[in-house]
């Protein structure tokens, strides 16, 4: 038998095994976080490894290692799977250069796979599969003089890795609590049956039946696309390669289990009917969900959409803001700023998209007014990929954005900007009202859900059930030091406010009170003093 | 038993920082600015770590340094959903983002 025959023959052996214990994998994993999911990304990372071998031609030793190792790595799923990537990269390493699979050679496989193991985390956790891999190649090692079958071998560090994976509730508090035995080192050592069966040539692990998979466990993160689509095909003779290949085009976060009678899909995709023909094209649909992931899609658009208009050739530098609000985009565009990239409180930009304004920005220098604490990392990340020379003025709020944008001045550089703009932020003092969306108890502060927080330079000051006195008190606090204007930008929502306006007026006749329908989300009212 | 609670902006970037050392593939926290990726020292976890408080919860953004040779996109993915759930467990405060940047990929020896 070739080389890659034997270790196709061997990590199939692995992963029939390993698939057959899957569900039960799943349900294990408490650790780090029990989304269980364990089973099903080991088991993926295998199938994505079979399936790299499979178009493999590599004819030497070092090649096949090299394929394996790859493949692994681009294959790996989620924490367990990445783990297992450099289990079988340190493995691979040292099997690749082997002459001779003897009890020698595999006990130094064990221990680079361990070793490769644990490079990957700066501070391991025992009672992991790292524990289990660890032991196995203790066992390894002890037994390389004594075993002269690299079967018998392999089946003594497989009662270990048992060993091992019994005491890690002992390790692992975690484990303790919750009754189970580590997820992944289970994974390790299913793995592990099921090479010693297609070394022995035991029988392997009865295929799994056709089990449901939890789809939340499949993937928990965002997805760029927007429905998460999941059906079952009925039908006669279903090909599960050709349906995977062919959704693989509409989407990602792409799953296909299943036999030919009945073959389950699910994937992440801006098109679910696409998703469906591709079902109805084969057999009859059951069991068709689909949820909309995003429902902030069609703002992103929207934001995508929004392009720099025709460059002035006398400008030095232009100002490229990120804004929330129909209102507020207005006021900064009416101000001068050259771009607006839509984003703010709980919808931050990404460096790409302020990247992308910059990058379309004509004038030779830019200055990015980021106007949210979280989009200030993303603008300072741009302005380091940028072209061109971009600067970035730590602007935390929309008031302060306005502010600055006040002190532009088109003819000069981003620099003399940035310097002016700086100034001209630290004299503005901002507050906001806006709804706690939760019970809150910081910084001293009791607010129930639902109740009008107000905010003084973005810590909560008050809390209440009336919009003018807890708009009236942040004015209070803020007009304790002197300031000669007011500048109220209302919410998209936000309540009346003329009984504020009047109120202030009447108690603080020097200051001029200035509002403006900014149409932002969130905060009813966003408040600048100068 | 009357009394308040507070739980500072500090603490739950240590929080952070700990729960990240203890990620696989993470072999340490990267200052900001440090563009080379300066190891973090075991007493000062929060480094690399910045954790804004908006109403609707933690905004955690944080910069690793993650071994060479593993799938990145994975790692990622991992922390974040470690982080936000330590997060959670420990401070009972809901994360509204976990954003991870890898400053730096290293071989170790």
């Amino acid at each position: 038998m070739s080389d890659l025959a034997g270790v196709r023959r061997l990590l199939e052996g692995a992963a029939a095994s390993l698939e057959a214990s899957r569900a039960r994998i799943d349900d294990l994993n408490v650790y780090p976080v029990p989304d269980g999911d364990t089973g099903t990304n080991m088991a993926l990372t295998m199938r994505a490894l079979l399936d790299e071998l499979a178009q493999a031609t590599a004819t030497t030793r070092p090649a096949l290692a090299h394929t394996v190792t790859r493949a692994a790595l681009m294959g790996a799923r989620g924490n367990s799977g990445v783990i297992l990537s450099q289990i079988v990269r340190g493995a691979a390493e040292v099997l690749g250069d082997a002459e001779e699979f003897d009890p020698g050679v595999l006990a130094r496989a064990f221990r680079a796979a361990s070793d490769t193991a644990y490079r990957g985390v700066r501070r391991p956790v025992e009672g992991t599969i790292l524990t289990v891999i660890r032991e196995m190649a203790e066992e390894a090692e002890a037994r390389a003089a004594s075993e002269r079958a690299a079967a018998d071998l392999l089946r003594a560090v497989l009662e270990r890795g048992e060993t091992a994976l019994a005491r890690t509730p002992a390790l692992l508090d975690v484990l303790r609590d919750a009754g189970v035995v580590d997820a992944g080192g289970a994974g390790l050592v299913e793995l592990t049956r099921g090479m010693v069966a297609a070394v022995t040539g035991e029988p392997l692990p009865e295929p799994p039946p056709l089990t449901e998979l939890a789809f939340e466990a499949v993937h928990q993160e965002r997805s760029e696309f927007r429905y998460c689509t999941a059906f079952v095909v009925l039908g006669a003779g279903l090909e599960r390669e050709s349906l995977e290949r062919e959704a693989e085009a509409l989407g990602d976060s792409l799953l296909v289990v299943g036999d030919a009678s009945a073959l389950k899909v699910h994937v992440h995709t801006d098109d679910p009917g696409a998703a469906l023909t591709l079902g109805t094209t084969r057999g009859t649909l059951a069991g068709v969900e689909i949820a909309d992931m995003h429902v902030q899609t069609a703002e992103r658009e929207e934001r995508l959409a929004v392009r720099t208009p025709e460059p002035d050739a006398q400008r030095s530098s232009d100002v490229i803001a990120v804004v929330a609000g129909e209102g507020n985009r207005r006021l900064f565009t009416r101000l001068g700023a050259a771009a607006i990239v839509e984003g703010g409180q709980s919808m931050n930009p990404s460096t790409a998209e302020i990247l992308e304004a910059i990058e379309v920005a004509r004038a030779p220098e830019v200055v990015v007014l980021p106007n949210n604490g979280n989009v200030i990392m993303s603008a300072e990340q741009a302005a380091e990929l940028a072209g061109k020379p971009v600067y970035v003025v730590p602007t935390r709020s929309i008031q302060a954005g306005l502010t600055a944008l006040l002190a532009y001045d088109p003819s000069l550089g981003a620099e003399e900007n940035e310097a002016a703009m700086r100034e001209a932020v630290a004299s503005v003092s901002t507050a906001a009202v806006t709804t706690a969306s939760r019970d809150v108890d910081l910084n001293g502060l009791r607010i129930h859900e639902g109740q009008y927080l107000g905010l003084l330079e973005d810590e909560p000051l008050v809390g209440g059930e009336s919009f003018d006195e807890v708009a009236g008190a942040v004015v209070e606090a803020l007009l304790a030091a002197p300031h000669d204007i007011l500048t109220f930008l209302t919410g998209a929502d936000s309540p009346p406010i003329d009984a504020l306006v009047s109120l202030v007026e009447e108690r603080h006749p020097d200051v001029e009170v200035d509002v403006q329908p900014g149409g932002q989300s969130h905060y009813h009212l966003l408040i600048a003093a100068e | 038993m009357p009394g308040e609670i507070t739980i500072t902006t500090e603490a739950i970037a240590q929080v952070v920082g700990l729960t990240a050392a203890e990620c696989y593939g993470v072999v340490g926290t990267a200052a900001r600015g440090g563009r080379a990726g300066r190891l973090v020292s075991r007493d000062r976890p929060e480094r690399g770590v910045e954790v804004v408080r908006t109403p609707d919860g933690l905004v955690i953004t944080l910069r690793v340094i993650v071994e060479h040779g593993l799938n990145l996109a994975e790692v990622a993915s991992t922390v974040r959903s470690h982080v936000r759930y330590e997060v959670a467990r420990l401070t009972g405060i809901p994360t509204v983002s976990v954003d991870v940047h890898i400053a730096d990929v290293r071989t170790s020896a």
